[in-house]
């Protein structure tokens, strides 16, 4: 066991933290399912493969700690946290109406089916490619692809209706 | 032209369709306005949804996961050794002592073999950082993001900052050329019919690559300040490729060893526009 997986791994937990908030849809459900992954890591260690990615590995980790979690049925989300994530603090909803818009667009995102709401946030949002995505979900490439699509097009409607985006076609058509 | 697929489309947007298919695509895009309009909305969206999380990033990591993250395999494997102990203490209760001593072996032989995969793992360190960092950076966005972030800069310190500048507005393609590792047949895009003037041009650095940001400013509100970026890629051509950074457009592509990113508030179809343009310039198409 080297220091630098472990420095590896601390310097790889805000992207965790931003993946499996996306997952969860809950900033402490998210925080303890990142905990279980960084155990999950530590006690498997030999099971990484050098030459591959590491934080690739880790997302792989951490959804493979959420599904069980949800088979198990292990989340038990409380009223007030629920409530949490909906609103947010006091504080952050009062300060700019620009978050608020952005918490929609991650309720929105919590209401895909787990396996499309995993892809959208391996690919557009941890940027990995369609090929990385596929490994860490363990399924085919082209799965990835249309689970992406049908997640991209499911939340493009819903902003849409809810008025999320700006709306490029004015200037486009301006031209 | 049979318009593409929606996953089609949105794999194209994410740059991950063949060179044909995209070639395809791109000419669809081209003489479709509705599918560009379309694009446009899904790169938009795309946009928000990275937004979305971004908060994420900024918020101090509880000390709890730091620690758990922290935590020296031997510090695991002892507490998995010491539950286990546990458990057979339970299940032998008053059994003769004899039976404990090959749990004692294995638990000693565990620790020591621990402690020797400590030393050899910390010889491998070094090189296991080095690989991460060749890997990430290999397949990651993060480029888009350095990018955004130097047209940004270039935006709020405006076109009088003049220490921005490495190259100044009236250099010739030869000087910028001969100063930066662009192309050797490179030309200074010429823009002035989008009514964009060029104010000089700046070294930078883009995914361990070296750079050319070339800046253009106009009059024309809707279109705003761009940016171009030139540079040297490894990597295999790529068909034009839209992407968002916060308020930032970007469309990029590969040709011919050299990446090329336009940048800008202005709307896609202008940022395209301007792309067709600069590229028939370059040859890089």
């Amino acid at each position: 066991m080297s220091m630098s997986f472990n420095d590896q791994l601390v310097a790889v937990l805000p992207r965790l933290r931003r993946f499996a908030r996306g997952l969860t849809g809950s900033a402490v459900e998210a925080d303890d399912l990142v905990q279980a992954a960084c155990e999950r890591a530590l006690a498997r260690t030999h099971q990484f493969q050098a030459g591959t990615r590491f934080d690739s590995w880790m997302f792989r980790i951490v959804q493979t700690v959420w599904i069980d979690q949800i088979r198990a049925r292990d989340i038990r989300r409380t009223e007030s946290e629920d409530a949490a994530r909906q609103v947010g603090s006091d504080e952050s909803v009062r300060r700019v109406e620009a978050r608020m818009a952005l918490r929609e667009v991650q309720a929105a995102i919590v209401t895909l089916p787990p396996e499309q709401r995993a892809a959208l946030l391996l690919v557009t949002v941890e940027g990995l490619s369609y090929k990385e995505a596929a490994e860490v979900a363990a399924v085919p490439v082209g799965t990835i692809m249309s689970r992406l699509a049908r997640a991209r097009l499911a939340l493009q409607a819903k902003f849409e209706t809810g008025g999320a985006l700006r709306g490029s076609t004015g200037d486009a058509k301006a031209e | 032209m049979q318009r593409p697929s929606d996953e089609i489309l949105i794999a194209f947007l994410d740059g991950e369709l063949a060179e044909s298919e995209r070639t395809r695509i791109a000419q669809a895009l081209a003489e479709d306005e509705v599918l560009r309009d379309h694009a446009a909305r899904l790169t938009e969206g795309a946009g928000l949804i990275r937004s979305a999380f971004d908060e994420v990033l900024r918020e101090p990591v509880p000390e709890r996961l730091i620690d758990a993250a922290r935590s020296p395999e031997s510090v695991t494997q002892l507490r998995r050794i010491m539950a286990l102990l546990q458990r057979w203490r339970a299940e032998i209760g008053e059994r003769p002592w004899w039976i404990a001593v090959p749990v004692a072996a294995s638990f000693l032989g565990l620790v020591v073999g621990g402690g020797f995969g400590y030393f050899a793992g910390s010889q491998q360190g070094a090189t296991f950082a080095a690989q991460q960092a060749a890997l990430t950076s290999a397949s990651g966005a993060n480029w888009l993001d350095s990018i955004a972030g130097y047209h940004k800069l270039f935006v709020n310190a405006g076109p009088d900052d003049r220490q921005l500048m490495d190259v100044p507005a009236d250099s010739k393609d030869d000087a910028i050329r001969k100063a930066s590792q662009l192309p050797a047949d490179f030309r200074l895009p010429d823009l002035k019919p989008w009514g964009l003037a060029f104010q000089g041009a700046r070294f930078l650095m883009v995914d361990g690559q070296p750079a050319t940001q070339l800046f253009y400013t106009t009059d024309n509100d809707k279109l705003g300040p761009v940016t171009l970026v030139v540079g040297n890629s490894p990597k295999p051509d790529l068909a034009p490729t839209f992407d968002r950074r916060d308020d930032v457009n970007l469309l990029y592509w590969r040709h011919h060893g050299h990446f090329y990113v336009v940048v800008g508030a202005a709307s896609i179809g202008y940022l395209w526009n301007i792309h067709n343009d600069i590229a028939w310039q370059l040859d890089a198409i």
